[in-house]
């Protein structure tokens, strides 16, 4: 009865081909898709935290921290919840990080504070003894570039459908609208209304002051984006 | 007994004898893995030797038997033999356990990564309840030190001295400043859970002088709390914070902390709820268990005691 499809064989593999592609069509799919849809509670990056976002890239903490708490009581009892693929549906590139010379950082606004990774940025060893992480001293005069980050957040609108300006639902059941400006100069003013409230819990005068004239220091928007790390 | 049964028995006796000595009985013999292993090769060397001489006997002495099927390929002919008994039975086990799986098996026994995560979490929770539940005195103290050195010491330092004013010095209850401020600009940390803040310096009058709390006043009621409740400044905590705060400082339940001394309830609180005060921000620290709190208060209190 079927010695036609043996009398055939690249008929009868591209069938069988054909046959297991659509089982793994379906049983792979909906569950991807499931699985990267945003978590509830998960926001997209406000310009300042994408600038501190790329100050992160740039330096390369993600060769030295990871951004990934697995399922495991040791990492969770430590770092706080696993995470889940939802949570990094606005992060382009995902950050995971495969190695740990430094801790975990997926949830660290959780359990730092601006004044600590003000200091612990000027100098690790001060805080922490025997720290091997180096000081990131120039971040403190360098200036974070607010263009590109809003360049970003104009892309990912465009190409993903990142909800910037809509209302995103939190966990609480209340919603939350990250603004992002329509104008690059509206852009700039949003970030420098955020970093002056990062930069009022910070001690550094020359970051006061440079926040004050209306310059961003790449430590002001790397720290508004350690503190979005929940 | 034809020379194939003689040759397989000589291989056998060798290769078992080859396995006897390879292995060293004097070390390995009382070693599970061991035994399991030698009992494997023996096995391994029995079961060959037998496959090997059934095919062979079979090539030397089978003969063509059965009827050719009508299809044959360039030639090659298939035999029309009904289905091997044993086969056909595997093979409609494998149906049947096929629909079990379907339906049950990989629907209601599948992996989970997070499953597994659950089930662990579990073991590790009971044996810690089990462990340290009931643990209280030294005991705490030393699981609240070394909670304290992996979670707290990033911010108050080893030596819980706060690093230089970046955290608050955990070796004494309160400093002088933190009163002045508490005082100055009121203070309300949901301490004690409660949604009443301390008034600012424009709602503390002084009792004693009927009038409102001056700049002298505030800086000698500092220095008082500050050094543990005593010196100079009595007269002003007497007048201005003891009806909240009690005439010891020890706080009220559900009115004031206790300002006097560290105690449980207040550093569960400040570990729960976080921190915003004249010192800085101290965020909330979920990631602790109950009794984790009550270790690391525990500890804080061992430090000042």
């Amino acid at each position: 009865m079927f010695h036609w499809l043996e009398k055939n064989p690249f008929l009868f593999s591209v069938g069988v081909f054909l046959v297991i592609a659509f089982a793994g069509v379906i049983t792979l799919i909906p569950s991807f898709a499931e699985a990267s849809r945003p978590v509830i509670g998960t926001t997209p990056y406000s310009t300042l935290e994408l600038a501190g976002r790329h100050v992160y890239i740039k330096n390369s903490c993600n060769a030295c921290h990871s951004q990934l708490v697995r399922p495991f009581k040791s990492e969770t009892d430590r770092y706080g919840d696993y995470s889940l693929s939802g949570e990094y549906a606005y992060d382009r590139p995902f950050l995971w990080g495969s190695k740990r010379t430094g801790p975990d950082l997926m949830r660290v606004g959780n359990y730092r504070t601006t004044e600590w990774h003000e200091n612990h940025m000027m100098d690790p060893e001060a805080l922490v003894p025997g720290s091997i992480m180096p000081g990131y001293k120039w971040m403190f005069t360098n200036l974070a570039d607010i263009d590109t980050a809003y360049a970003e957040q104009i892309t990912v609108t465009d190409f993903f459908g990142v909800p910037y300006n809509k209302a995103v639902p939190m966990k609480d059941g209340s919603t939350k609208t990250i603004f992002m400006g329509s104008t690059v100069e509206e852009a700039r003013a949003d970030a420098l209304a955020e970093a002056k409230l990062v930069a009022a819990d910070m001690k550094n005068q020359d970051v006061k002051d440079m926040v004050a004239k209306g310059q961003i220091p790449e430590i002001v928007a790397i720290i508004a984006y350690m503190n979005s790390l929940k | 007994m034809n020379k194939l049964y003689l040759g397989a028995i000589v291989v056998t006796v060798l290769m078992l004898i080859a396995t006897y000595v390879s292995f060293d009985f004097k070390h390995g013999s009382s070693d599970i893995v061991n035994q399991i292993a030698i009992l494997g090769a023996v096995v391994l060397v029995i079961a060959t030797i037998f496959v090997v001489v059934k095919y062979v006997r079979q090539m030397q002495t089978d003969t063509v038997t059965g009827e050719l099927m009508d299809e044959n390929w360039d030639g090659v002919g298939e035999y029309d033999n009904p289905v091997p008994t044993g086969w056909a039975i595997v093979f409609a086990l494998t149906m049947i356990w096929g629909m079990w799986y379907y339906l049950v098996g990989y629907p209601v026994n599948a992996y989970s990564q997070i499953g597994e995560y659950n089930e662990d979490a579990k073991v590790l929770n009971d044996k810690f309840e089990a462990e340290y539940k009931h643990i209280v005195g030294d005991k705490l103290v030393e699981m609240g030190e070394s909670v304290y050195l992996s979670n707290c010491a990033a911010c108050h330092g080893l030596n819980a001295d706060g690093i230089d004013g970046q955290a608050a010095d955990l070796n004494v209850r309160i400093e002088k400043s933190v009163v002045k401020d508490a005082i100055e600009n009121g203070s309300n940390n949901h301490l004690l859970g409660m949604e009443m803040p301390m008034p600012d310096r424009n709602g503390l009058f002084n009792m004693n002088t009927g009038a409102l709390i001056t700049d002298a006043e505030i800086d000698a009621v500092s220095a008082f709390v500050a050094n543990g409740m005593s010196g100079a400044g009595a007269d002003v905590f007497a007048g201005t914070c003891a009806a909240c705060h009690g005439e010891d400082g020890k706080g009220m339940e559900s009115v004031s902390p206790n300002i006097a001394t560290y105690d449980s309830a207040l550093v569960v609180n400040v570990i729960v709820e976080g921190k915003k005060g004249a010192i800085g921000t101290m965020p909330k620290m979920e990631v602790l268990n109950k009794k984790q709190k009550e270790a690391v208060a525990a500890y804080v209190q061992s430090l000042s005691n």
